[in-house]
């Protein structure tokens, strides 16, 4: 069977194996919202969908740390009343995610060794520090541990300078089974998990994307 | 897996386009068969000749009476499809391609049509457009540089294997003059029919070779390359030097990790995980060939520094620390030998500053000391020949601490021509000399980690 690329194709095959994503959902209605959130739970953010409002942030159009029922139905209609004329498809509910350290895990199907693996530090620092450390997959726990203190910032895992040091155990067997899905959908010819971000007791990845391999 | 034993050990050869005029690749070439002492039957093949170098030459290799394992073909790229034939129904297996003009000039077609020959045949086809093979076991040579301008090595351990003719070409000179020893020399060019990875499951199964270098432009078959270089750098070291680093395809990439990834950084992630000792300069290629040619493994990392220089001692301590080593803390017995049995200049400390004036029975008595010291786990030694009292009995000395085989014994030695000298005789013992602390720290670094990996503890 082909793989489903779409958003909730690509939400399952990672669920699938076991890589969590920050639970999200489009509500077409303050009802359907406040009920989303209720599932995923507070605290949430509140983003607008639409294809007519590219800076979402800039129109006010995002409401972030919405921690109640009340919060999020005035956040709703304060973004529909900042999105004016612009065509609303509806609003996206998003688990508010808190800070930690933003990692990226990513794919990319080399021509020569076929599916490798990436391990870094994410988020804005992706392409600048460019500290990462990548593997052919699929790889074992001990590879993935290697990976995860080989990059230049790995002291900053263990918690460096006062942080907290995050759960790299969790972060290794994510690792592996991101490895594994890789090996299993050779359609996929890149993949980024970024940001993902790592706590005291686990992670949470934000966004996904992910390039088919043309044929 | 192929058998590539016919290249490697034939008893009988063919020099397909040999040549009288002493100009000629095709000349050179028999001429070294000859010179490096051949034990077998030698057949110089040439339509337009009677004799070469003494030899009876026949006009096809159809022509030969008996047996022929193998062949060396030098003639020009169109006639090589018709003498591979020729070699096929001949029942030759094993032949090496010097000849240039296929797919590195854009002749695909004709690339092609000696693959199609070799499989019609089963040929083993090493090349085209490549600089030959040295066995010295074997005394097959059919590289066709003069041995005048471009030595040879001696007979040891080392397997070098490039891609390139003339990377490979330097790297025999330098070896040559390094004083390595060699097992095999394949330079493969082109690889249509066998290629790197044939040839690394080759040399892990060659019982003379005990290390490998690698110069390696890129592979045929990665995943195949993967499989083998795993299971073979647990049993020998393979040392790789990867040309092509740096990288112009980030544009076409549509994600973060795809721009980040790209094809050096797939090649680096295989040498990490399989563990091969990754070369980046030239330089590190013999500085971590010799060490792992020629010191017992070593999987602690506790050095002791044994200078008459504390400069260098310094510097060398700040190498050893850069690159993941550790300074020994010598043991409480040791500080007191020391204090007892050296002069009052001298300090219990690593690094071990046994002064300007040492002499060899100095360096004996700290080499000594150190190597015995349960605390250490490889020495380093630097010997700066310029002073007054130090001569070529300190490289006796040396030799014989580092005989033992139990640690590691390195040394570092920078100077002019007597210096340089005093390094190639440590060299040829089997002691490897580095000129530079950073070069001397990193190879023990590198010689380090893969004992560790061999020994599962890394």
């Amino acid at each position: 069977m082909p793989l489903d690329f779409s958003r909730e194709g690509i939400s399952k095959l990672l669920a699938k194996h076991g890589v969590r994503i920050a639970q999200e959902s489009v509500a077409r209605s303050p009802d359907e919202a406040a009920g989303i959130a209720e599932k995923i739970g507070y605290p949430v953010v509140l983003k607008v969908v639409s294809d007519e409002i590219l800076h979402k942030t800039d129109c006010g159009c995002v409401k972030v740390n919405l921690v109640s029922e009340h919060d999020l139905r005035s956040a709703y209609t304060q973004i529909m009343h900042n999105a004016g004329s612009a065509k609303v498809k509806g609003m996206l509910v998003q688990k508010m995610v808190k800070k930690g350290i933003e990692l990226i895990v990513g794919g990319k199907k080399d021509e020569q060794f076929g599916q490798l693996i990436l391990f870094g530090l994410g988020g804005i620092f992706v392409e600048v520090l460019k500290d990462v450390s990548v593997r052919v997959c699929p790889i074992t726990i001990d590879e993935a541990r290697e990976m995860i203190g080989e990059i230049n910032g790995s002291p900053l895992l263990k918690g460096a300078r006062g942080t907290v040091p995050v759960d790299t155990e969790k972060l290794a067997h994510l690792l592996v089974n991101v490895s594994k899905m890789l090996d299993e959908n050779q359609e996929i010819c890149e993949l980024d998990l970024n940001p993902i971000i790592a706590y005291e007791d686990g992670y949470l990845a934000v966004d996904v994307r992910v390039i088919r391999c043309v044929t | 897996m192929r058998d590539l034993r016919p290249i490697f050990e034939p008893k009988s050869i063919a020099i397909i386009g040999a040549s009288r005029e002493p100009g000629k690749i095709g000349h050179v070439i028999v001429r070294n068969f000859i010179d490096g002492g051949f034990p077998g039957q030698l057949y110089p093949v040439n339509p337009n000749a009677k004799e070469i170098n003494g030899l009876k030459c026949y006009k096809s290799v159809l022509d030969i009476p008996g047996k022929v394992d193998s062949a060396v073909v030098v003639v020009p790229a169109k006639i090589v499809p018709k003498v591979l034939e020729e070699c096929g129904k001949k029942g030759i297996k094993g032949i090496v391609v010097i000849s240039g003009g296929f797919a590195e000039v854009g002749d695909y077609e004709l690339e092609k049509k000696l693959a199609d020959i070799s499989r019609e045949y089963g040929l083993q086809v090493i090349g085209p457009n490549c600089l030959g093979v040295v066995n010295p076991s074997t005394k097959v040579d059919s590289i066709f540089l003069p041995t005048h301008k471009m030595g040879r090595p001696k007979m040891g351990g080392v397997a070098f294997l490039t891609q390139s003719g003339a990377v490979g070409s330097t790297i025999l000179d330098l070896v040559a003059r390094e004083g390595f020893g060699m097992s095999k020399f394949i330079s493969y060019g082109n690889a249509t029919v066998v290629d790197e990875t044939d040839l690394l499951e080759y040399l892990g199964k060659d019982k003379k070779t005990k290390i490998i270098v690698l110069y390696l432009e890129g592979v045929k078959r990665g995943k195949e390359f993967f499989r083998v270089t795993r299971k073979l750098a647990k049993k020998k070291p393979i040392v790789v030097i990867k040309a092509g680093t740096t990288e112009n395809g980030a544009a076409a990439a549509k994600s973060h990790t795809g721009s980040l990834a790209g094809s050096y950084a797939a090649y680096r992630a295989v040498f990490r995980q399989n563990r091969l000792v990754e070369a980046k300069e030239l330089d590190d290629v013999f500085d971590f060939a010799k060490i792992f040619d020629t010191q017992p493994p070593c999987t602690g990392n506790r050095v002791a520094i044994i200078t008459n220089g504390g400069g260098m001692g310094v510097l060398t301590a700040d190498a050893v620390i850069k690159n993941g080593l550790e300074l020994a803390e010598f043991s409480e017995k040791t500080k007191k030998r020391i204090r007892e049995t050296m002069p009052p200049t001298v300090n219990a400390r690593n690094p071990f500053d046994i002064v300007g004036d040492a002499d060899a029975a100095r360096f004996e008595e700290a080499i000594g000391l150190a190597y015995g010291d349960p605390n250490v786990d490889a020495l380093i030694i630097i010997t700066l020949f310029q002073t007054v009292s130090l001569d070529s009995r300190v490289v006796d000395v040396v030799v014989k601490a580092a005989e033992d085989g139990q640690k590691p014994v390195i040394t570092i030695a920078l100077g002019g021509e007597y210096t340089e000298m005093q390094r190639r005789a440590l060299e040829s013992s089997g002691v490897p000399s580095y000129d530079c602390p950073n070069a001397a720290a990193r190879s023990l670094a590198k010689l380090v980690e893969y004992s560790r990996f061999v020994k599962g503890k890394a």
